[in-house]
């Protein structure tokens, strides 16, 4: 072993070893968080997250947080059902583009930290989780006096909704159409069950 | 090219297309200096007369793993953009057999038949056809062998989660076994001389 050879070897020798003592990865930085909360990047709409799906994207990886049996009645295709105390372990590839949903929203959320804490950069999750697929991408409805902004919506949302197996309904009574914060309205998630979308999405082996 | 140089959008898509041709022209070119385009050099190292296709593996590799983990905790690098290829353990395994195999008999592994293709080696040219023919018969056949292709996913399993340690023990720990290689390598060789 020549000079220069055992020179790099202690060279690599030390920086290795010291590697042992170095230390975690400095965690996410909690006011980068708030910045994405704040500017509302930290969620994807449920009509982008369908034109994923359909593209068939590869690095995406979509996880359903809600119990089995929900899970078993309904899910978003590719969706894989897990909970929030795996998704602290489980490995994931590091550039995998992540989105998470649950009933409402509110786990969903809780687990967006959590990986975003773990150093994930890519994560988002469905703001109103089942309820906002089911009502702008299954179930897409047009009011009689709708604007031109729903009106566009609609159209965008119309051949998803054949994709996925749903229905799309132009005429509905303003009353009738489901309301959610994309309509200006919040929503807990709780006024409309997604058993109407069980069957037609179970058809695409769901 | 892979994450984090475009994700971070320190390189546009354009630049990125400009960098990888002269990436691999410089890949290519340290092989060929460092001797790897010839098939009977490469294959050597099965017999243990010859073990620098080891030395120069293990060099890149403990290389490029001291190097990113030192930038991410220097804070220069986010690992976390890396692109981290799914593991499939038992096709990957099956994959790794025929590879090795191919190896053994060609001589070459895909880098090296690029190289020695590209010096004019007409076993390099011979293997290049022989590695096309495998793709293109690989992707007819796909359909067939999906099932078994996506078999035992293990998302991007990394050394860290099979062994339970932090990155930098793992880290610590293929630096001593590779240079401990190293050592065993020469004096193999110098056994065998």
């Amino acid at each position: 072993m020549n000079r220069l050879h055992r020179t790099l070897a202690i060279a690599a020798a030390t920086l290795g070893c010291t590697a042992a003592v170095a230390g975690r990865r400095p965690t996410t930085d909690p006011s980068v968080l708030a910045t994405e909360i704040d500017r509302e990047t930290d969620h994807v709409s449920a009509l982008d997250l369908a034109e994923q799906i359909m593209r068939n994207d590869a690095d995406l990886r979509l996880y359903d947080l809600r119990s089995a049996a929900e899970y078993e009645e309904f899910h978003i295709p590719r969706a894989q059902r897990t909970t929030v105390t795996d998704l602290t372990r489980t490995t994931l590839p590091a550039n995998a583009k992540i989105v998470l949903y649950s009933t409402g929203g509110a786990h969903a959320a809780q687990a967006w930290v959590l990986l975003r804490m773990r150093g994930f950069r890519n994560v988002s999750f469905l703001r109103e989780g089942a309820y906002e697929w089911t009502a702008r991408v299954l179930q897409p409805q047009l009011a009689v006096d709708a604007t031109a902004a729903e009106r566009a919506e609609f159209e965008r949302a119309k051949p998803m909704s054949r994709f996925f197996g749903g229905t799309a309904r132009t005429g509905v009574a303003r009353a009738e159409v489901l309301q959610g914060y994309w309509t200006g309205a919040a929503n807990d998630g709780s006024s409309v069950t997604t058993a109407g979308a069980t069957s037609v999405v179970r058809r695409q082996g769901c | 090219m892979i994450a984090p140089f475009t994700s971070s959008g320190s390189i546009s898509e354009t630049g990125a297309l400009i960098a990888a041709p002269l990436i691999g022209v410089g890949f290519g070119w340290f092989l060929e200096r460092g001797g790897l385009g010839n098939a009977p050099k490469l294959a050597a190292q099965f017999y243990l007369t010859d073990l620098r296709v080891f030395k120069v593996m293990f060099s890149a590799l403990l290389t490029a793993m001291i190097g990113a983990f030192w930038l991410d905790r220097l804070g220069l690098l986010d690992l976390s953009l890396v692109s981290l290829p799914d593991t499939f353990l038992v096709p990957q395994a099956v994959g790794g057999v025929l590879f090795g195999a191919g190896f053994l008999i060609a001589g070459l592994c895909p880098g090296t038949t690029c190289v020695a293709a590209a010096t004019g080696r007409v076993d390099g040219l011979g293997v290049l056809g022989g590695l096309f023919a495998g793709v293109i018969f690989f992707d007819l056949n796909y359909g067939r062998l999906e099932h078994f292709y996506l078999s035992t996913p293990r998302e991007g399993f990394t050394l860290p989660h099979l062994i339970g340690a932090s990155e930098g023990v793992t880290v610590a720990i293929i630096t001593v076994v590779a240079l401990a290689g190293f050592v065993l390598a020469e004096r193999i060789e110098r056994s065998r001389a």
